[in-house]
């Protein structure tokens, strides 16, 4: 059954970026978020952020929190510093309302600005 | 927003290869960096509109810490001391010429009345709270909400550093106001301690400066 728009829960969606040793694996990606914001805020403040991996390749990822709690999921990203003994460091590269608007504002921006050295370069 | 548009300074850093951190922390939008290990002569590949300053992070037994300071006093080296137990930050507190104490790990009204007087600023290294975990890390915030309780009242400068040693422990500024709001700092309290305050620290070490409010233009 569906509920009212107006008890639906509020979400909004993060994007980022993971600067890692080697590739990471989406399974463990979650354990450690999870890990990570159990650490931090205890069981009730997990329930409460109710983090989700919503997409996640390699590089940049989306995930999903509560409206009002964005602030601390940023910390609980900016935590986790080892994934199974693979140095990492997360980095948000912007919140937005959509899945939509943070793949087309933010992964895919950073991707054409990331590309853009690389093409001059070969130019040259 | 625009409160994230200004210059933004990482004080204390040791890193392997500055050359990399450096063209990290530009990435990451900082427009400075300290580098305290590497040593005078080394040159470091420095990016465009970027600067790495020089620091010096003195070890000392507390009874020697004074004449150490003292040494460092008139260099344009950014002097840090490491807090721990009261000896030592009462040491470095009261002898004037030190810019920044790192994390002391007891503090109280007498020393933060000192640090007012010498004007020491008090940095907070969100670096530990990054890499701890479990009773490590609440002792650490936990000492810290003591600090800024002191730093508050006595209007002290509040510094905020990464303590990094690789590319890995570095994080964006962003990152760090989020992090700092784990022991009670506010976002403009933040901003400050990573733009404002250190600039300041930046303006007493230019060789253009004598003494508070006199100049050379």
């Amino acid at each position: 059954m569906k509920t009212l728009p107006t008890l639906r829960e509020k979400k909004r969606y993060i994007a980022f970026e993971i600067n890692s040793e080697k590739m990471i694996i989406r399974q463990e990606l979650v354990r450690e978020i999870f890990n990570s914001t159990i650490s931090l805020f205890g069981d009730t403040g997990a329930s409460e952020i109710n983090p989700a991996l919503m997409s996640f390749e390699g590089k940049f990822g989306i995930l999903r929190c509560t409206r009002d709690k964005t602030n601390k999921t940023r910390v609980c990203l900016a935590c986790i510093n080892n994934i199974r003994g693979i140095r990492v460091s997360i980095r948000v590269l912007g919140i937005s309302g959509t899945i939509k608007g943070a793949t087309e504002r933010f992964i895919q921006q950073s991707l054409i600005k990331g590309s853009e050295p690389e093409k001059r370069t070969k130019k040259e | 927003m625009l409160k994230f548009d200004s210059k933004f300074y990482d004080f204390y850093t040791h890193p392997d290869s500055p050359g990399l951190l450096a063209a990290e922390a530009k990435r990451y939008g900082y427009s400075g960096i300290v580098v305290t290990n590497t040593k005078i002569n080394e040159e470091i590949f420095t990016p465009d509109d970027f600067s790495i300053y020089r620091g010096v992070e003195i070890q000392a037994r507390p009874s020697r810490i004074r004449e150490e300071i003292k040494k460092y006093r008139n260099s344009n080296f950014i002097s840090i001391v490491r807090g721990g137990e009261e000896e030592i930050n009462r040491a470095s507190v009261e002898s004037e010429g030190l810019d920044i104490l790192l994390q002391p790990a007891e503090f109280n009204n007498v020393l933060a009345k000192a640090a007012s007087d010498n004007s020491v600023a008090i940095g907070f290294s969100l670096g530990l709270l990054i890499r701890l975990r479990g009773d490590a890390r609440i002792r650490e915030l936990k000492n810290m909400m003591m600090v800024i309780k002191h730093a508050r009242r006595y209007k002290l400068k509040m510094i905020l550093t990464s303590d990094s040693r690789t590319i890995y422990d570095l994080r964006s500024p962003r990152e760090m106001v989020a992090i700092s709001s784990l022991f009670g700092m506010t976002q403009s309290e933040a901003i400050a301690a990573m733009s404002a305050i250190p600039a300041d620290i930046l303006r007493r070490k230019s060789r253009n400066y004598i003494q508070e409010g006199i100049e050379i233009l």
